[in-house]
């Protein structure tokens, strides 16, 4: 395999990091060439965050190039939007549909687009797909809210051609979590795949 | 997913794992047998620093945070003149304070290898300035080494050590944020045996006063000697494994990739299809090998160097061609932006203009299409945590002032007061400066000018120490509030004088009112930030002092305790709003500015998100209403 590219976006302090980490691990296990691009630092104070990870023989750098992302992972609907330039046309977007507006919003700053707002740029002008639902209501129901990123990954592997395999990915998650956090994670995990399957019509 | 700690200690030469450039470079120092390692953190080399703290006693290596870059350097440098292989690192801001040592003893060389990690960021995304550490290796004739992958990072520490060995020389490893931040596979070397039994390695300082004492007449004696290394080492480094020609041989074009711009060229060369040109790449981008180079242009007709931020080779490969006679069109700068950090589509660009052809994908397409996306999203930039002592502090400091007052302030998270609604925050340079420009401010304006100073603790011991003597020295009339929290929060929660401890035990806890009472501050008191009014009232009556007064805002970093509770397993209250008190004045909102209170459209209300909610309690203490409540025990 040449590259596959993916971009994972949110707000700091979700996980996005983590969640980067994990699919890097389950990248290389599965034997590829892996970069994985994070920034730390002031960006991690509750800013918008973004992560690349990518894997195959013609990787070279970490940061993923605007219009090569094979797919999307976002933690909340505006950072899914905000990074739409980094995904592919005819790309898929895996969106958390739990807002978390910006201070900016509340003070009366700025305005929070719709949902469909979202929507309609990533379809119509990107022309790329769009599968959004709560996910953090998912990871409640599987235990904890913390477990969102999981949800999210679990919803991933479910991508048209993602080259790694839902129990692998799932077995690097159980390998990655304190021991008592892995049912919760597990059923986090499967969550994620069952809401994709349904939104993908699968 | 091993732990960091337990991967670069591993001894399984051969194993495959994914490291972080930070750790694969700590992984590399290991491998090398290092002995000695002292730095002050700064985004992005600060993982390397974390990494070895928690490496450094298993593997006898003698490691601590110093306080600032300069005694950091210091600190290495008398190491591995006692013979013992030693680093340092800093982000490349932290060069500059160090620049004075660095540039005086260049000439004094070395004993044992001595490698400085220093990490750029291009693009500026956590950092006061963009500059290019590249221009410093020139500035102080030393070769500097810049990896293309965490793999190549940790190869190239473990050259760095020996070739500084071997010429008695220092050594740069420059990295940037993409290649600090950047995860790879990574092949593991082995271990030496000092490394794998924890054995601490001890060094002898042989007395040299004509090499150790730069009295001019030695320091005339340094200069030619310098520079005679430097050419050496320039001959030494076409040998070197990580510079290399390759691609079509009898190619008419080629092209010069110093650094990680390496990797951006390769990906647009695969991107668009090009196969028929020669590349450079080029891990030393000072000096550049012209043994290399002068193999490398044989033939060609035509060159680009794609190259990040300063023309460094460029200039070097410009002089060299210009000297030798000869006529190859040479492009650099024209194609490639001078400014922020080297991407895919920056390369694919320069590279397709300066063949002839299209881009692969029409970026001004995608660029046209994201205006719409930047009118719709909005902004979020990083703000303050929820529960952050800071919040309180600038909160306290603004009501007290007022918003007349001028608010010098520093490098920290309390830089990010500048934003609203706390706007406390009027100016911030380099760390340390708050003190000395607010002394300027005072002086400027007769000392009639209210001023309040805001200082992080860890930026204090950095460098506000000898700006706060000055300020008492010279009579200055100035508030300094110390935002003590215990901790160097921003890069990352390193320890400092102020914590006491160290990674590995006990240090001495140095108390910031004990230092400006010693120094004579006219003023001297310790709030909690936690407690508002108290902390509104102290720096009233601080403001009616003329002089120079210290308040200490004293409480921990929320980030770290919070940390510390969800590991214990520890809750915290949490905080609701009674929305038959909420008026929906939005003070909370439009003064205060948590990120766990958001205001509810439909009804008019404030809202606390309790995942966010740190359980502080400011909110009910600027509330003028009562309104915000903890949640009881149980209900949470
Ligand atoms: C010369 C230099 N070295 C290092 C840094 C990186 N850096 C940014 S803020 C900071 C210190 C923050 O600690 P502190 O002053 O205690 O404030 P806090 O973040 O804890 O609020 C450091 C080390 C820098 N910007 N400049």
């Amino acid at each position: 395999m040449k590259d596959y590219n993916i971009v994972i976006t949110g707000v700091g302090g979700q996980g996005v990091l983590t969640a980067s980490q994990i699919l890097g691990w389950a990248a290389l296990r599965a034997g590829y060439k892996v970069r994985v691009g994070e920034v730390h630092g002031m960006s991690q104070r509750f800013g918008s965050v973004i992560a690349y990870v990518r894997f195959g023989e013609d990787v070279y750098g970490a940061m993923v190039p605007e219009g090569k992302a094979d797919v999307i992972m976002a933690f909340e609907p505006v950072e899914a939007l905000r990074y739409i330039n980094y995904l592919k046309e005819g790309g898929l977007v895996i969106a958390n549909s739990k807002p978390i507006p910006p201070v900016q919003v509340s003070m009366g700053l700025a305005k929070y687009p719709s949902m469909e707002e979202i929507r309609n740029i990533i379809e119509n002008e990107f022309k790329a797909k769009l599968i959004a639902f709560d996910a953090e209501e998912l990871a409640i129901k599987a235990g904890h809210a913390i477990t969102t990123n999981t949800v999210l990954i679990g919803a991933l592997t479910q991508t048209p051609e993602f080259p790694l395999s839902a129990e692998h990915v799932k077995e690097v998650i159980r390998l990655s979590v304190p021991p008592k956090a892995v049912e919760v994670n597990m059923k986090a995990f499967d969550l994620g795949v069952q809401a994709a399957r349904e939104l993908l019509g699968l | 997913m091993a732990k960091v700690r337990d991967i670069v200690l591993m001894d399984k030469p051969g194993e495959r794992v994914l490291l972080l450039g930070n750790e694969a470079i700590a992984r590399g120092a290991l491998e090398a047998n290092i002995a000695v390692y002292a730095a002050y953190p700064g985004t992005p080399s600060s993982e390397l620093t974390d990494t070895m703290a928690m490496v450094a006693q298993k593997a006898g290596v003698y490691m601590e945070y110093s306080t600032n870059e300069k005694v950091a350097f210091e600190t290495a440098l008398a190491a591995a003149w006692s013979g013992l292989r030693a680093m340092t690192a800093m982000k490349h801001v932290g060069l500059n304070v160090a620049a004075d040592t660095f540039l005086s003893a260049v000439g004094m060389g070395v004993e044992g290898g001595f490698v400085i990690m220093v990490a750029d960021d291009p693009s500026m995304w956590s950092s006061q300035n963009e500059q290019d550490t590249r221009v410093y290796a020139k500035f102080a004739n030393v070769p500097v080494f810049e990896p293309i992958s965490p793999h190549e990072a940790k190869e190239m520490t473990k050259y760095a050590f020996e070739l500084s060995e071997k010429f008695k020389h220092f050594v740069l490893l420059r990295t940037t944020t993409r290649s600090s931040h950047a995860r790879g596979d990574v092949v593991l070397g082995e271990l030496p045996e000092e490394i794998k039994q924890g054995k601490r390695k001890f060094g002898e300082f042989k007395k040299d006063p004509s090499r150790f004492v730069d009295v001019p007449a030695n320091a005339r004696r340094f200069h030619p000697q310098i520079l005679e290394k430097i050419e050496k080492i320039r001959e030494e480094l076409a040998e070197c494994p990580f510079n290399w020609i390759e691609g079509k041989e009898d190619a008419k074009v080629g092209i010069i990739a110093p650094g990680l711009a390496y990797a951006y060229v390769k990906e647009a060369l695969a991107w668009l299809g090009v196969n028929d040109v020669k590349v450079l790449k080029l891990g030393t981008p000072f000096p550049v090998p012209y043994k290399l180079l002068e193999k490398f242009l044989e033939g060609l007709e035509r060159v680009l160097i794609v190259e990040e931020l300063e023309p460094v080779v460029e200039e070097q490969v410009k002089t060299w061609v210009f000297d030798k006679g000869l006529t190859i069109e040479i492009k650099g700068k024209e194609l490639v932006p001078r400014v922020y950090e080297m991407t895919t589509r920056r390369a694919v660009t320069a590279i397709a203009q300066f063949l002839g052809l299209e881009t692969p994908v029409d970026f001004a397409k995608i660029d046209e299409k994201y205006e719409k996306v930047k009118t719709i999203a909005p902004p979020r930039p990083p703000s303050l945590c929820p529960a952050c002592p800071h919040r309180n502090s600038f909160y306290a400091i603004r009501k007290a002032a007022g918003s007349k007052a001028i608010f010098p302030s520093d490098i920290g998270c309390y830089t990010l007061g500048v934003l609203p609604p706390l706007k406390t925050v009027d100016t911030t340079v380099a760390m340390g400066a708050s003190i000395g420009i607010a002394h300027g401010l005072s002086v400027a304006s007769g000392e009639k000018q209210i001023i309040v100073a805001t200082i992080g603790d860890s930026t204090f011991y950095h460098t506000g120490l000898p700006a706060l003597a000055n300020a008492i020295y010279n009579r200055s009339n100035v508030l300094i509030v110390v935002l003590d929290n215990f901790v160097t929060a921003m890069t990352g929660d390193q320890p400092n004088p102020s914590t006491g401890e160290t990674p590995h035990g006990p240090g001495k806890r140095i108390p910031i009112e004990e230092i400006a009472k010693a120094m004579g501050a006219d003023f001297v008191a310790v709030v909690d930030p936690y407690d508002i009014k108290k902390t509104y009232e102290t720096i009233k009556e601080a403001l009616k002092v003329k002089g120079v007064s210290v308040v200490v805002s004293r409480q921990i970093c929320a980030l770290h305790r919070i940390g510390q509770m969800r590991r214990r397993g520890e809750k915290w209250p949490l905080y609701t709003v009674n929305e038959e008190k909420c008026t929906g004045c939005k003070i909370c909102i439009n003064a205060y500015g948590c990120p766990a209170i958001y205001w509810s459209e439909e009804k008019k209300k404030a809202q606390v998100d309790p995942i966010m909610c740190w359980g502080c309690g400011g909110c009910a203490q600027v509330c003028p209403f009562g309104a915000f409540e903890p949640i009881k025990e149980g209900e949470q």
